[in-house]
């Protein structure tokens, strides 16, 4: 049988590996890690941390696991004495010239330099001299503070902004012991990945300005999840606390970070997604309302879909239900447009639904689209056109409307709406987000935001991605897919067929079965 | 400033850019030349040069302060570089400072007032058969003592 | 520029310094009536590029940097054919502490340097070479210039030479004050217009080397015995060595010795011939205490140790090395502590602090020597110093790591007790 692979040794396992391949990427395909600094898989290898250093039988000298490609017959030791002894080394001469801002730095618990001292370390320190002094909040960028004392000089964030972004706002000045990281003058670090920088730094040298001594790292839960700001469809990791038991009002989620996926998004995401999170956590509508003769009366679930149902229920019967209108929005799951379509329009006989999405913005060259929703290929790969809404027409022939999303509110200035909205007699708002739109409408049901639902969304490529509720919906809040299924079941139209859908993943394998696209 | 280069001086410049395939090579002898010039590298002659080599102005600075004979502020009118490394040590370099420092009254990295005379501590410069030895500027001086040393500075402007 | 002292030896047969006794050698024309490039006539019109380069190999020429690897072989390793410019860099950044050679032979015999470049480029396949001059030598590389400018003049550079179809260019390229350009890879950066940070090898610069093409780096003193090897051949060569290297070195010798300056002698003379009979012994009053062989970055000797052959391999044998052949004197009155002080604050000054262990470790080594110096050495200090540089031997990105670590593990082993009376809590 012949073999294009190359066998080789590591730590007495046999690997079996391709031409080309290092003996890092070899440890890493064996289940070994091999500790490095600056080292970064998006890069060149720079060889300059000195921590990878391996055994290779045969040879005199350690060598660079990130930067030797290993040979047929191979035998490498990444724990021999002598490898322990050159790791330790390094640390000790990182440490030496590192401070003792563990207690304060955000880093901590995800800091390479911790995590390795505790693994090749934990030796006491020797260093007895007067440690380099250097200036430790230096604002390299809008949201960026760049630390000299604890900067390992890795270089990783110069070469990213040379070789990703190629704006190389960072530079090293000066020499030896004295070398530091520096911008030029006063031109900070300003593109649309500087976000990057924090996650690519190993230690706490360069920290976000919205998270510094915001929390601790241990008491964040890391999911997994996708970024909904455009319909590149960036995959991300949202650290979430739980909160405190005893103290109200800690729960939330604190910052998004990027998640690799060299399908989509490389390994990086864009600040307009990284920093547009909190966007998603402010003003939500997290009580079901009832405005009704100027007074607005908290409602349940069950009460809420029973009077809308008990409104839509007659045309239904009548078959004449072409006085209702829907507006629905890109930023709804797959699950969700699949159910909307499908009710309104297979069933409650709707000719069309309409779209009111975010205004487009600029798209950066590299991540950033256009497109400022996450799923519009998925509406249109379920055969549902993007008619923008007309007030016009809206506003001709209309008894009830429901909107979903806040988004009309954007589009349109308020005495148009109102306008168009007073005309209508029953006016149904489900949005995760307050709006001016809550003062025209008479019902008032507050949905999930995209972080507290699971589901699934097309990006603009056309690749599906699922991705899990990363925290508890907000107040009274529930998902769109959840809301139309319980009014489905109201309604009563057919009722085998909804009431089996309970999970987002069931539906979704549904979908599989009706449209080719999402099978 | 750096605006008021001569034409015999953009002339040479131009030529040495032409010696390398591509122009970034040319950063160390182009900074020399503007160095000669204008006494230091200072932002202008970053952008100035940058502009030239078709280069972002902090690789220039990147460059500037790595090389120990570029400097961002202006030196004085005779930039005195006294070799402190081992055989010009050994055959009374300290001396020599300790002179230097007492005669023009300043310290190592320090120039004096009147901004003639800058002095500073080098490494090695390669005379060593002529320790102590030092540069002021461009030239060499070897075989230093403190007679020779006065007589040196009295013969300075 | 004063090149004052003497540059006498004893060879019979001169090589390198043979007419440094004329004051106007770096003329060209001077230089042509004393048989100047009759050894390029002969190499560009009778010889071939590969028979060249096999009289090179069997001369076994080593590099006189520092290194000492093998100049023939080095060329071999340049592929034959590319569609990419081939270059030559030639080393005259001569920073080694001690080190001053490479300057008479640039300020006084331009022209043998030059003569050299057109024979290794012809070999090779070269048609542009930079020589990479220390930015300090601005009186030398005008030397230098001005004799280029002869030598083209002449038809010996520029299109054409000699009517063979052989274009070569040399430009001169001056640094601007660091040590580790004399390193090759940091000198392919420094040209390349960067900081000069060390390159990882492989791949080396024979494939990819300045610019990303094949590039030979060769000392100045290498490529100035090139032409009398073409002229008088490889075993003559040989045969001028003492040792199993052939021709002579140019060594220079430094500190309170009677006559400091170079002196051309066999590869293979003794260090205290070299010493005592050719620079005059000590000065009067002056007792011999230590002797660094080759550049301060080569382990240093014991007064007791001078009975050594100057070759490559006599002196790897006690764990020194040739390097540059840069003899630096030291006398009794001169404390260890003193010059592992000059040591360890020239190696953390010129590092250039792109890796960890020598950015780091030289800092770290300095600041332990500062504070013994000023009295506040304590037990453990010089083994602490051992470790560190143990720690950075072998660990580097470049040979830095061994330069900035090898005279601190020598100085704190041979002269161990010295360093340690200087402790506190030691026995002095």
């Amino acid at each position: 049988m012949e073999s294009a692979g190359m066998k080789i040794v590591i730590d007495d396992r046999p690997v079996e590996v391709e031409e080309g391949t290092t003996i890092l990427q070899a440890a890493k395909q064996a289940g070994l890690h091999i500790p490095h600094l600056c080292f970064h898989p998006a890069f060149v290898p720079e060889g300059s941390c000195r921590i990878c250093l391996v055994e290779i039988e045969g040879l005199p000298k350690l060598e660079l696991a990130c930067a030797t490609a290993v040979r047929d017959g191979m035998k490498i030791s990444t724990q021999s004495p002598r490898v322990r002894e050159a790791r330790r080394g390094v640390l000790e001469f990182l440490m030496a010239d590192h401070p003792l801002d563990c207690p304060i730095c955000d880093k901590a618990g995800e800091c390479k330099l911790q995590d390795y001292y505790q693994e090749y370390g934990l030796f006491e320190g020797a260093f007895k001299e007067a440690k380099e002094k250097r200036d430790k909040i230096i604002k390299i960028a809008e949201k960026l503070i760049l630390d000299r004392e604890r900067c390992i000089l890795c270089t990783r964030c110069v070469r990213f902004l040379s070789e990703i972004t190629k704006t190389q706002e960072l530079g090293v000045f000066r020499r030896g012991i004295h070398s530091e990281i520096s911008t030029y003058e006063d031109a900070p670090v300003q593109n649309n990945y500087s976000g990057n920088l924090v996650d690519l730094c190993p230690v706490g040298a360069i920290t976000d300005t919205e998270f510094r001594f915001k929390t601790r790292t241990w008491f964040l839960e890391k999911s997994e999840s996708i970024c909904p700001l455009c319909s590149r469809g960036c995959n991300i990791y949202v650290d979430y606390h739980p909160g405190f038991a005893r103290i109200p009002g800690t729960a939330k989620i604190y910052r998004i970070r990027a998640r690799e996926n060299l399908e989509v998004n490389g390994r990086w995401i864009c600040d307009f997604g990284r920093y547009g999170f909190p966007s998603l956590e402010k003003d939500r509508g997290d009580k079901i309302l009832w405005k009704k003769e100027g007074r607005d009366t908290i409602m349940s679930w069950e009460k809420i879909l029973s009077l809308l149902a008990e409104k839509l229920r007659p045309r239904h019967r009548a078959k004449n239900t072409s006085n209702i209108a829907v507006v629905a929005n890109t930023w709804m799951t797959n699950e969700e447009l699949f159910l909307l379509k499908k009710i309104f329009m297979d069933d409650l006989g709707l000719k069309k639904i309409f779209f009111a999405d975010p205004k487009p913005g600029p798209e950066d060259g590299f991540l950033l689209l256009t497109e400022r929703s996450p799923n519009a290929r998925g509406a249109k790969e379920m055969g549902l056109e993007l008619d923008s809404v007309s007030l016009e027409g809206l506003s001709q022939n209309t008894d009830i409307l429901i909107i979903f999303g806040s988004f009309l509110a954007d589009l349109h200035d308020p005495s148009s709406l109102k306008n168009v909205l007073d005309k209508i007699r029953t006016k149904v708002l489900v949005s995760s987000h307050r709006s001016g739109l809550e003062s025209y409408v008479d019902f008032i049901l507050p949905a999930s935001g995209i972080l507290e639902k699971t589901g699934s969304l097309t990006n603009r490529d056309g690749l599906v991605q699922k991705f899990s509720a990363v925290c508890p919906p907000c107040g009274d809040s529930r998902p769109e897919w959840s809301v139309l299924i319980e009014l489905a079941k109201e309604l009563r139209i057919n009722a085998g067929y909804y009431s089996r859908l309970i999970q987002p993943e069931v539906i979704l394998k549904e979908m599989g079965k009706e449209i080719a696209f999402f099978r | 400033m750096i605006a008021g280069l001569s034409s015999e001086l953009k002339k040479k410049i131009a030529e040495v850019v032409a010696r390398y395939p591509k122009k970034e090579a040319a950063i160390l002898p182009v900074l020399h030349l503007i160095q000669r010039e204008t006494g230091a590298i200072g932002a202008d002659e970053e952008r100035w040069v940058a502009g030239l080599l078709e280069i972002r102005p902090i690789k220039v600075r990147e460059v500037v302060t790595f090389y120990t004979m570029y400097h961002q502020k202006p030196v004085g009118r005779y930039h005195i570089q006294v070799c402190s490394n081992l055989t010009c040590s050994l055959m009374g370099g300290e001396k020599v400072i300790d002179h230097f420092q007492k005669r023009l009254g300043i310290k190592i990295g320090e120039t004096t007032r009147d901004q003639r005379f800058t002095l500073s501590e080098v490494e090695c410069l390669g005379a060593c058969e002529q320790a102590p030895c030092m540069m002021i500027n461009f030239d060499y001086y070897g075989d230093l003592t403190p007679e020779k040393i006065d007589g040196l500075l009295k013969g300075l402007d | 520029m004063a090149c004052s002292k003497a540059w006498t030896r004893h060879v019979d047969e001169k090589i390198l310094t043979e007419h440094f006794g004329l004051a106007n050698l770096y003329e060209i024309e001077a230089y042509l009536e004393r048989g100047g490039y009759r050894a390029v006539t002969k190499a560009l019109q009778e010889m071939t590029p590969a028979g060249i380069m096999d009289e090179v190999k069997k001369a076994g020429l080593r590099g006189r940097g520092g290194a000492g690897f093998p100049a023939g072989m080095k060329w071999s390793f340049v592929p034959k054919t590319s569609d990419k410019p081939k270059y030559l860099c030639v080393n005259a950044d001569e920073g080694e502490p001690g080190t001053f050679k490479d300057r008479y032979i640039l300020t006084h015999n331009p022209h043998l340097l030059i003569e050299g470049i057109i024979i290794a480029s012809f070999s090779v396949g070269i048609h542009a070479a930079y020589v990479y001059i220390r930015g300090e030598y601005e009186a030398v590389a005008q030397r230098l210039e001005q004799a280029l400018a002869q030598a083209a003049q002449k038809g010996y550079l520029g299109k054409d030479i000699l009517e063979t179809g052989f274009d070569l260019d040399v430009f001169v390229h001056r640094g601007a004050g660091a040590y580790i350009c004399g390193e090759e890879t940091a000198l392919l950066e420094s040209l390349e217009g960067k900081r000069g940070y060390p390159r990882l090898k492989p791949p080396f610069p024979a494939t990819v080397g300045l610019f990303q093409c094949p590039t030979v780096i060769n000392n100045v003193e290498t490529l100035a015995n090139i032409p009398v090897i073409i002229q008088k051949g490889a075993p003559w060569f040989l045969d001028k060595g003492l040792a199993k290297d052939g021709g002579t070195r140019i060594f220079g010798v430094s500190g309170p010795v009677v006559r400091p300056g170079i002196y051309e002698l066999p590869v293979g003379t003794s260090l205290r011939e070299i010493i005592y009979t050719h620079a005059g012994g000590l000065k009067p009053g002056k007792k011999l205490k230590a002797v660094i062989p080759g550049g301060m970055s080569a382990p240093i000797l014991k007064a007791d140790e001078i009975d050594i052959k100057m070759d490559f391999d006599s002196l790897a044998g006690v764990g020194s090395m040739l390097g540059s052949a840069a003899v630096i004197v030291i006398d009794e009155a001169t404390p260890i502590l003193d010059v592992l002080k000059k040591v360890a604050k020239f190696y953390a000054h010129e590092s250039c602090g792109q890796c960890t262990p020598c950015r780091i470790g030289t800092s770290w080594i300095h600041k332990i020597i500062k504070r013994m110096s000023a009295g506040h050495g304590e037990k453990g200090d010089v083994d602490e110093l051992v470790r560190l540089a143990s720690n950075i031997k072998g660990k580097t990105l470049c040979p830095m790591g061994e330069a900035a670590s090898l005279p601190v593990l020598s100085l704190a082993q041979k002269f161990k007790n010295e360093l340690e009376s200087c402790l506190k809590d030691g026995s002095g």
